[in-house]
């Protein structure tokens, strides 16, 4: 067993054990470092199996994502240090099958599938072949996702937010009318205006 | 020996001091760190001695005991013309009985005596003062619920007798976040000194703000070096220490004009007046930050403080810092002289009628914490072995 | 061989830049606000004092997560800094996607950042951390887009490739604008000055405010150590790193990392910080899209002359 293996196996038993490890711990900040851990031995794997952008961005993408979402699991539900221990798991019937029949799913396809052995010549350069190939034959399909990934965003936010265009959303905001003085212009919303309040 | 020759390089380092302001003290204390001898600590923690200056209320003792606990090892206190009682044990006391003339020689004396004590202290040949408080949590731990949580589902509860924040309404924009409400103060050294605040948080955004103890009154001068310092305050808090510490220099010493026009050159060009919004903090009759930092700025360009008009009646803190930043409320809290802040922070007794009785609205009172000037624990620190300086 | 003599040069170059740094870091303000210069010992003194304090516990503190931040944030400005190319293949970690690489050194140091804050169980070091993200994020998303227009002329992630590149012409004369932008990010990540969102004056010092002792000086040894980094960095990706004549390559590369460091050091006393959502407006609404432009007029030139 060579070296390489043996990183190999390090990462992975990282990998696995923090990963298990998020399901166990009992503060949701501490679970979003956990499974950064985890993604963090798979980006390094992956940049072992000679995809080096593909390994780093992993990483780099993991940690902004991770750091999102501790960020709003704070501003949302302070518990700065788990001081209150919470159950992290819910469902817990529905997720054992899951979990199960995923397992099983994932090892069989790993057992029944015979992977090729060409393994990549070290003066391939990977990275030039993969922009050309992200910003070339594949760009359509890479700009449409990222066009329409970042048009939900704008529109989450818009939605959600509560200065609108004609005002304050929970006083009232109606547009004018298209005469002086006329009806509010647009679909008048139903009773209730979704604003529950006390 | 290895450590005896460690403990002699402690001794060169500046003695790093936690300030607790009394009455009247404030300007000295600030005129004093102009020294390089010693170095104000931005809280207890970084600090090895704790200086308590000048007389002191009764109801502040049990928030400068709390201080004195959470210092690390090794550690020690000076009482500089402070009344305390026994509060602080039997900490070394330095009075001055000397004319308002001789301030420079009193000064000169509580430097050459906080001096003293750092190099007793890091020689070790002063032992380290034991805690004055018992070190255990104020509530014992309610395992209570399913998961020991203290509290129904994922939420609630009261771990440590602290309730859990549970969400509200955020002023601003809506979102439900949770609120954080703490005591403040007395001795928080962004804070005027003894000024103690109830704040609700959400975020770094204040919600609700209630003086419980309001600022010791401070003598009253408005002179050029007043301003200074008072913009050297300022200055630290939008993170340019160098120009206060050149501001409070100026305040401390003579001040011929040509260091005045360079300071007040860098402070222009540093955008402190760019950095802070427009609006920001407007009282009637006071103007807003901008022009009160423009003011104070004036004073280095040789011009004399402006009087500004009395205070509305309404004008108070509780109606002031709700909605600001929490670095925005701080710029505001330190942007008024002494006697506008003191009546800006009148201790109101009626307007908590209502107030204490909104458990509907998810609003929580965390009674302990973060009470005696400073954060977190309460002032009961676990020590977690490791003496220091032994 | 060449990647042992490059670990040696590592470990030379993190030394004396760490001592330099150090040393600056206590003379420059000092010379700003007009006092004799402090004896270099100071630096060694307070350090002591440190070392020789009490560590304290909090209540209730993440207390793995809280000794780990320090450990973390050291070992990233140490990675990020190993990518660095001291000649023309004299590196510690060759790496084809060097500037990936760095950058997920920035990202993981918000995380560490947040870490330090929020494994205190307390108020005022919490709200730093948390600030601290808000505007670390998006600083971190404008270097990216200044290091891509310092890439393109190379047509490679790689810095060895970014440096030849540079043999015509530095990248700071193509983008003048993005090495402003980039020593933004520099303040930003060795939490200084402007840019110290995590442990400002108004919160008593922020995700520092309950720590004291050895965490402290761990901590502080840590931003040193990404101060320089982030140096060497910015005068790889934007100075020529190592190019230069007559003096070999890694004294090129520590001359120009000092001179940026100094650059840093002064830029960090001089200027005001803003309040955080002040700031937060001026990245997203003007930093950002002028960031945009420099890519855009890089390429360009390129298309037009490359």
């Amino acid at each position: 067993m060579g070296l390489t293996d043996l990183l190999f196996f390090a990462l992975s038993a990282v990998a696995i054990v923090s990963g298990w490890r998020v399901f166990a711990t009992d503060s949701m900040v501490r679970a979003s470092f956990l499974l950064l851990l985890s993604f963090v031995a798979v980006g390094l794997i992956i940049v072992m199996l000679a995809a080096p952008y593909i390994g780093v961005a992993t990483v780099f993408m993991m940690a902004v994502e991770m750091m999102v979402m501790a960020l709003f699991m704070v501003m949302f539900m302070m518990n700065p240090a788990g001081l209150n221990p919470m159950m992290m798991v819910h469902q817990h019937r529905f997720s054992i099958a899951a979990g199960v029949l995923a397992f099983a799913g994932l090892t069989a396809a790993i057992l029944f599938t015979s992977f090729p052995e060409n393994s990549v010549d070290p003066s391939t350069p990977v990275v030039h072949d993969l922009g050309i190939e992200l910003l070339g034959p594949s760009m359509l399909i890479f700009e449409t996702a990222g066009v329409t990934l970042l048009a939900t965003m704008i529109g989450s936010v818009i939605l959600s937010s509560r200065s609108g265009r004609f005002g304050m959303a929970d006083q009232g905001s109606k547009p004018p009318g298209l005469e002086p003085d006329g009806e509010p212009a647009g679909r008048q919303p139903e009773q209730g205006g979704g604003h529950h309040h006390h | 020996m290895a450590v005896s020759a460690l403990k002699r390089w402690a001794g060169k380092a500046p003695a790093s001091v936690f300030v607790a302001i009394g009455e009247g003290m404030r300007e000295r204390v600030e005129r004093l760190f102009a020294d390089p001898r010693i170095e104000r600590a931005a809280t207890p923690r970084h600090a090895a001695i704790f200086l308590i200056a000048g007389p002191m209320r009764l109801e502040d003792r049990e928030d400068l005991r709390r201080l004195h606990d959470q210092m690390p090892h090794p550690r020690a206190t000076l009482l500089w013309a402070a009344e305390v009682g026994e509060a602080l044990g039997d900490a070394e006391k330095l009075n001055f009985t000397l004319q308002p003339a001789d301030t420079s020689r009193a000064d000169e004396a509580a430097l050459d005596r906080l001096t003293r004590i750092w190099a007793e202290l890091s020689d070790g040949e002063r032992p380290s003062e034991p805690d004055l408080l018992h070190d255990e949590p104020p509530n014992p731990w309610q395992g209570i619920g399913p998961h020991g949580q203290g509290g129904k589902g994922m939420m609630g509860g009261t771990p440590y007798g602290r309730p859990m924040a549970m969400t509200a309404d955020d002023l601003r924009d809506g979102l439900a976040l949770d609120p954080y409400t703490a005591r403040f103060g007395p001795f928080l050294p962004m804070f005027p000194p003894g000024l103690l605040l109830e704040m609700t948080l959400q975020g770094d955004v204040i919600q609700s703000a209630k003086v419980l103890r309001p600022p010791l009154p401070q003598a009253a001068r408005d002179d050029a070096s007043a301003a200074l310092l008072r913009l050297a305050r300022l200055l630290d808090l939008l993170g340019l220490p160098v120009l206060g510490h050149r501001a409070r220099l100026a305040a401390a010493g003579d001040r011929p004009s040509s260091t005045l026009e360079t300071l007040g050159r860098a402070i222009r060009w540093s955008g402190s007046t760019l950095a802070i919004r427009p609006g920001l903090g407007a009282v009637e009759g006071q103007g807003d930050l901008r022009t009160r930092f423009d003011d104070l700025l004036a004073v280095t360009g040789g011009s004399s403080a402006e009087t500004r008009p009395e205070l509305p009646e309404s004008a108070h803190l509780s109606s002031l810092l709700p909605g600001l930043e929490w670095s925005e409320a701080m710029l505001v809290l330190n942007s008024f002289d002494d006697e506008t802040l003191s009546a800006l922070a009148v201790v109101k007794e009626d307007e908590d009628k209502d107030g204490h009785d909104h458990e509907g609205s998810g609003y929580m009172h965390h009674e302990h914490h973060g009470h005696g000037g400073h954060q977190g624990d309460g002032g009961h620190d676990h020590h977690a072995g490791h003496g220091g300086g032994a | 061989m060449t990647t042992f003599l490059a670990a040696l040069l590592l470990i030379l170059f993190l030394s004396v830049g760490f001592a330099g740094a150090a040393v600056a870091d206590r003379a420059i303000p000092a010379f700003l606000a007009g006092q004799t210069a402090p004896s270099w010992r100071l630096s060694l003194a307070d350090a002591v004092r440190l070392l020789q304090t009490q560590r304290i516990r909090t209540e209730a503190p993440d207390a793995l997560l809280w000794w780990l931040a320090p450990a973390l944030y050291l070992a990233l400005a140490i990675v990020g800094l190993a990518v660095i190319p001291f000649g023309q293949d004299l590196v510690a970690i060759p790496s084809e996607v060097g500037i990936v690489v760095w950058g997920s050194c920035e990202a993981l140091t918000i995380v560490a950042v947040f870490m330090f804050g929020w494994s205190a169980n307390a108020p005022l070091a919490l709200i730093g951390a948390y600030r601290y993200v808000a505007i670390g994020l998006p600083a971190m998303l404008l270097s990216m887009f200044v290091l891509i227009g310092a890439a393109l002329p190379a047509e490679s992630l790689g810095f060895i490739e970014i440096v030849e590149a540079q043999r015509t012409v530095w990248n700071v004369v193509r983008q003048p604008a993005g090495l402003i932008l980039f020593l933004m990010l520099g303040l930003a990540i060795s939490l200084r000055g402007p840019f110290d969102y995590a442990s400002p004056e108004d919160l008593a010092g922020g995700v520092t405010a309950d720590v004291s002792g050895p965490g402290l000086l761990a901590w502080k040894i840590a931003r040193l150590t990404m101060l320089v980094s982030v140096s060497a960095v910015t005068a790889t990706a934007f100075l020529g790193g190592y190019l230069g004549p007559i003096l070999p390559g890694f004294v090129w590369l520590l001359l120009k990392t000092a001179v940026v460091l100094l650059v840093l050091i002064w830029a960090g006393s001089v200027f005001a910080r803003m309040p955080p959502a002040r700031m937060m407006s001026v990245i997203w609404t003007m930093l950002l899209p002028l960031s945009f432009l420099m890519l855009l007029v890089v390429g360009v030139e390129l298309l037009l002359w490359g």
